[in-house]
């Protein structure tokens, strides 16, 4: 048994180095099979060797958590209030962000009258003004929201700015030549040239959003998935704890490959770009 | 001139809004201009102020460097040998979408509530971009230029000092000016958060809950707002003014 044991330490360690007992070009899922495989294995052995089962429980535990928390329908209503209000939040960025960027990136004394509050404001992260804003809001849906729409607005606005900025200035030329008119040259030249600008900082922002959508719940919302980690923390419920941060992370990474797949459909001719 | 001018105008004309609404229609709760610049005087003149954003900085710092000292090699490490790349990219996707202020309750269990809580939440913010973009920084370095020194002989350790640090230094600063940003989002995050539980060795963001919770000052916390959002500014100044100095080629 023992030596058994060693085998397979010894094969799991040469598949950790890379060994050439693998073949060469495994695919791409199979090594993420591995290497998670592995991570559970050392997460496993060291919650076995960790006396205090609340510190460190084991991946299983974890995983009946999350079936229990998916069971009781907890974890389907706190993401659900999670996701809206990012929804919500980052509509609202992006309704007043882009055209006001778009206009910012067009007109000198836009530009003028907004980058310095702009850039006094920019710096003071969203999470600074929680405390503030939970005098301003309350415990409630309010201040979830704001802080979110505060923290996508600045990318989201610099980011638009800047895109317009970069537009080839002879497609603007060649447009006004052919006598364009400003509405057209604005939805047809400029905003589809901007187009892959605005989408990177609106990926920007949804990351920096659902960052921000977790403190402010941790600190003062009645619901959310930021909430109910705190939560489950004072009630010393560590598998639920880490099971609500495992669907933290598995919806922040499914909200930036949904963007970027949008990315994708909405300007195909900018794949070339976003591809590193 | 006329644009500076009125680039100049706006905060100052926002500003003098901001007190003269709040004078006509606000309760005297409200904060205002005029408070909260004596509020900051008395904020700074007791050291209050001061001591608290040391505190933080000091943790941001132990945090950042914590961060640069496992993410740089680690990232110069997957950048230039491909299979470990491979082999670890699975962890790093997997970890890098969870916020670091998600893990926020799972610090405090396992460390309680004091500095070393704060420094771990902090080189976790800092660690994925540093990673990353040391990641990406090796792998664009010119192959032409590893090539021309390994066929002059140079030895792998100079090479990696002479060569590829260099080369990939700007995409390392770059990482490192952004992880320093999310480390100072998140120590404040994290002292807010930690706030009403700690003792009183709190930073600026535990200072912001107190002045919420217990002395209900809301200058007060417009001044702590202000206070760090100066040293974000400088912060972000002082690694872009080093990214210059380090690779004045590249202007990033």
């Amino acid at each position: 048994m023992v030596q058994r044991i060693a085998g397979m330490m010894a094969s799991f360690s040469g598949v950790l180095m890379g060994n050439s007992t693998a073949p060469r070009h495994w695919p791409a899922w199979t090594i993420y099979l591995r290497t998670m495989g592995l991570f559970c294995l050392l997460w496993y052995a060291m919650s076995w060797l960790t006396p205090n089962k609340i510190l460190l429980p084991s991946p299983l535990d974890v995983a009946s958590a999350l079936r229990d928390r998916i069971d009781d329908g907890e974890l389907v209503a706190n993401a659900t209030v999670s996701l809206t209000r990012l929804l919500v939040s980052v509509s609202i960025a992006s309704l007043i962000a882009i055209p006001l960027g778009l206009a910012m990136g067009t007109s000198r004394l836009l530009e003028d009258l907004l980058e310095w509050p702009v850039e006094l404001l920019r710096p003071i992260a969203g999470i600074a003004w929680i405390p503030l804003a939970l005098f301003m809001f309350g415990i409630g849906n309010g201040l979830p929201i704001f802080i979110m729409i505060y923290t996508a607005f600045f990318p989201l606005l610099l980011g638009t700015a800047a895109g317009v900025r970069n537009v080839d200035r002879r497609l603007i030329s060649a447009a006004r030549t052919m006598g364009i008119p400003k509405g057209t040259l604005m939805r047809h030249v400029i905003f589809p040239a901007a187009l892959p600008s605005i989408m990177t900082s609106a990926r920007l922002a949804v990351a920096a959003s659902w960052t921000a959508v977790v403190a402010a719940e941790l600190v003062g919302a009645p619901s959310g998935l930021g909430y109910a980690i705190e939560y489950y923390r004072s009630m010393l419920d560590t598998p639920s704890v880490m099971a609500f941060i495992i669907v933290i992370g598995t919806l922040g990474f499914l909200c930036d490959a949904a963007l970027r797949s949008l990315s994708a459909a909405l300007m195909p001719w900018a794949n070339a770009e976003e591809k590193r | 001139m006329k644009h500076f001018l009125i680039r100049f105008a706006t905060p100052i004309v926002l500003i003098a809004l901001w007190q003269l609404f709040a004078d006509a229609f606000g309760s005297p709760r409200i904060p205002r201009p005029s408070a909260v610049l004596a509020s900051a005087m008395k904020l700074i003149g007791s050291g209050d102020l001061v001591t608290a954003l040391v505190t933080s900085l000091g943790r941001v710092f132990s945090g950042f460097m914590l961060a640069c000292a496992i993410a740089i090699p680690l990232g110069i490490l997957m950048g230039s040998v491909r299979t470990v790349e491979r082999n670890l990219d699975p962890l790093v996707e997997s970890f890098r979408p969870v916020a670091a202020i998600a893990i926020l309750p799972l610090v405090i269990l396992w460390l309680g509530t004091g500095s070393m809580a704060a420094i771990v939440i902090v080189a976790y913010a800092a660690f994925f971009p540093i990673l990353i973009n040391t990641i990406a920084g090796v792998k664009r370095i010119d192959n032409n230029l590893m090539r021309a020194a390994y066929t002059m002989g140079v030895p792998p350790a100079t090479r990696m000092w002479v060569v590829l640090l260099p080369a990939a230094l700007p995409a390392i600063l770059v990482g490192m000016r952004i992880g320093l940003g999310m480390a100072w989002t998140a120590i404040i995050a994290a002292e807010l958060a930690v706030g009403a539980k700690a003792g009183g060795e709190g930073g600026i963001g535990q200072m912001m809950f107190i002045f919420y919770a217990y002395s209900v000052e809301l200058n007060g916390i417009v001044v702590c707002m202000i206070a760090v959002g100066i040293v974000a500014l400088v912060l972000d100044r002082i690694l872009r003014a080093a990214l210059h100095a380090a690779v004045p080629w590249s202007r990033l």
